[in-house]
């Protein structure tokens, strides 16, 4: 069945890196710009964030993000670049509004510092099978419960729509108008939602029967479908990225 | 005129993976069994009679309207569709409103509708079943509803995907009496099926599908006497067919009556080599 998810199976380097490594990843992304103020930290996680993106095959996905995100930066560089409360010192003038050095220079911050979280996360969720993700978050003690009610929902929309599409051809082959002006549509749209509830009701009885005859609620130690795939390159890149995270403090504390 | 005139139709779901190619086709009014192996594209070729897939490439006119040019709606006064999963299908919560639906979308009065759903319920085994709610009935019985809900439309055209699916004989034997009625009432009757014997009693000309073509195309008694080619496609002649080759019966005969007639008429039966 398909799932709510952006994965791209490309199969590369990036995508064998184990989830836990990623969310670190994501974790020493955030943190390392904070710690080190400045502009080069950021920008190096940026341009790091990048280069795994292009190892990964996948930086054509992301191109859409970064310019979604550019419509709201854009507006940030603006308001800031002209309001910020600090500015002082006149940078250049566009047609007689003048933009001032401090408030752009605070934008910018703020840019790079989104557009690194933006890279980051997008590296874990378009290399990494969300069923995956869950599964090597239970093995570090996510509550399995849990992480079946996260890939249920990860399910449950993509679900509704094509319980939606399936009723609507249902209803359509039967002589109901669905195309066509939006009256017409949304007319069709109402009746939906009761068989889509209905449905969906009777979709999660059957499953909650099926886990139960599959023992989900037993209380003995579980094991894995897939092994668990423990590489030193793995363990490695956590040391790697727990180094850098402690390094920056480090440095921030001695200078 | 063709009831169905199908003219180069190509289609795919994703570009460059090909379902059908290139397939020309008209059906008259003899009823027409559509056969072929998991994924041959049965029920992607119905959906676009259908209207519900739109072609890739060539046209599908169902009498005299290219789907390309009608809404799925429209088209459902011609062409009635028995989906393959009745899950697909049923929405309503009462039998009666469920076979009701079709019929009152398509522009019959009230008591009309209510009369050709009383009487397609009645075809199927289930008149006493009207106030149930679908949900609560078995798979072969959904199954069934799902049919009465478009016989009851009282199109011109109608497709079965797969009827027979969890019928025991006596459901079988109800589909097969509403098909030959179906067929007697002037209509074209288009069914894909797997139960070859049920093929052989219930319809006139058979069209194999393979790997997104047309391989066979003839009466059939035409098209089950070509074993070789059935193989290809990964079918099988109906059992009594098989029967008669293997007891070296000259012909190819379809039903158990016919193969019985044969063999009196060769004489004593001969025992049967292994
Ligand atoms: N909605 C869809 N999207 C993409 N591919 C599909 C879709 N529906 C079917 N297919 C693919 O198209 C091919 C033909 O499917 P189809 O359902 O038409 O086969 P079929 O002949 O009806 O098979 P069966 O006898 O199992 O019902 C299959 O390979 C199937 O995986
Ligand atoms: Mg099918």
């Amino acid at each position: 069945m398909k799932a709510l998810s952006l994965y791209q199976d490309n199969g590369t380097l990036i995508h064998r890196v184990d989830p836990i490594s990623k969310l670190l990843y994501i974790a020493a992304a955030i943190f390392i710009p904070v710690v080190l103020t400045g502009f080069t930290a950021g920008l190096a996680m940026l341009g790091l964030s990048l280069m795994l993106l292009v190892l990964a095959r996948v930086l054509r996905k992301v191109v859409p993000l970064i310019g979604f995100s550019m419509l709201v930066l854009i507006s940030v560089v603006i308001i800031q670049g002209l309001f910020y409360a600090g500015n002082r010192q006149v940078m250049f003038a566009l047609g007689g509004v003048h933009f001032y050095r401090e408030g752009l220079l605070f934008s910018a911050a703020i840019c790079v510092r989104v557009l690194n979280i933006l890279c980051a996360f997008a590296l874990l969720v378009l290399t990494t099978r969300p069923s995956d993700l869950i599964e090597s978050l239970v093995r570090q003690g996510l509550s399995p419960h849990f992480g079946y009610v996260l890939s249920s929902v990860l399910q449950i929309i993509p679900q509704m729509t094509g319980t939606m599409e399936t009723i609507t051809d249902a209803q359509r082959s039967r002589g109901m108008e669905t195309e066509g002006s939006l009256m017409v549509r949304l007319r069709a749209f109402l009746p939906l939602i009761g068989p889509v509830v209905m449905n969906s009701l009777v979709s999660t009885r059957e499953r909650s029967l099926a886990l139960e005859v599959r023992a989900f609620s037993s209380r003995a130690q579980k094991t894995f479908l897939n092994e668990e795939r423990v590489s030193t390159s793995n363990r490695v890149i956590k040391i790697v990225l727990l180094a850098a995270m402690a390094a920056a403090v480090a440095w921030r504390v001695v200078s | 005129m063709n009831k169905i005139e199908i003219r180069n139709l190509v289609f795919h779901y994703t570009a460059g993976e090909p379902i059908l190619n290139d397939i020309s086709l008209a059906f008259d009014a003899r009823s027409t069994a559509i056969i072929g192996q998991n994924g041959a594209g049965k029920t992607t070729f119905v959906k676009l009679l259908k209207g519900l897939l739109k072609p890739v490439g060539g046209d599908v006119v169902i009498n005299g309207i290219n789907t390309s040019d009608a809404t799925v709606a429209a088209l459902a006064r011609h062409i009635g569709l028995v989906f393959q999963n009745p899950n697909d299908q049923i929405f309503k919560n009462k039998v009666l409103d469920e076979v009701m639906f079709g019929p009152l979308n398509i522009g019959q009065s009230q008591d009309e509708a209510r009369e050709r759903a009383d009487a397609a319920l009645a075809m199927v085994g289930l008149a006493g079943r009207i106030n149930d709610n679908p949900y609560d009935l078995s798979l072969s019985e959904r199954k069934l509803i799902s049919i009465a809900s478009i016989v009851a439309m009282n199109t011109e055209i109608i497709i079965f995907d797969e009827p027979t699916i969890a019928q025991d004989f006596s459901g079988k034997e109800h589909i097969k009496a509403i098909i030959r009625d179906l067929v007697a009432q002037g209509k074209l009757v288009l069914t894909i099926i797997h139960d070859m014997d049920f093929v052989a009693e219930t319809f006139e000309r058979t069209l194999v599908f393979a790997q997104g073509r047309v391989l066979l195309d003839g009466s059939t008694r035409e098209v089950f006497a070509e074993e070789e080619v059935l193989r290809q496609a990964h079918l099988e002649p109906p059992h009594v067919t098989q029967l008669a080759h293997r007891t070296g019966l000259p012909g190819t005969p379809l039903t158990v009556e016919e193969f019985v007639r044969e063999k009196r008429a060769q004489g004593a039966m001969r025992p049967v080599t292994p």
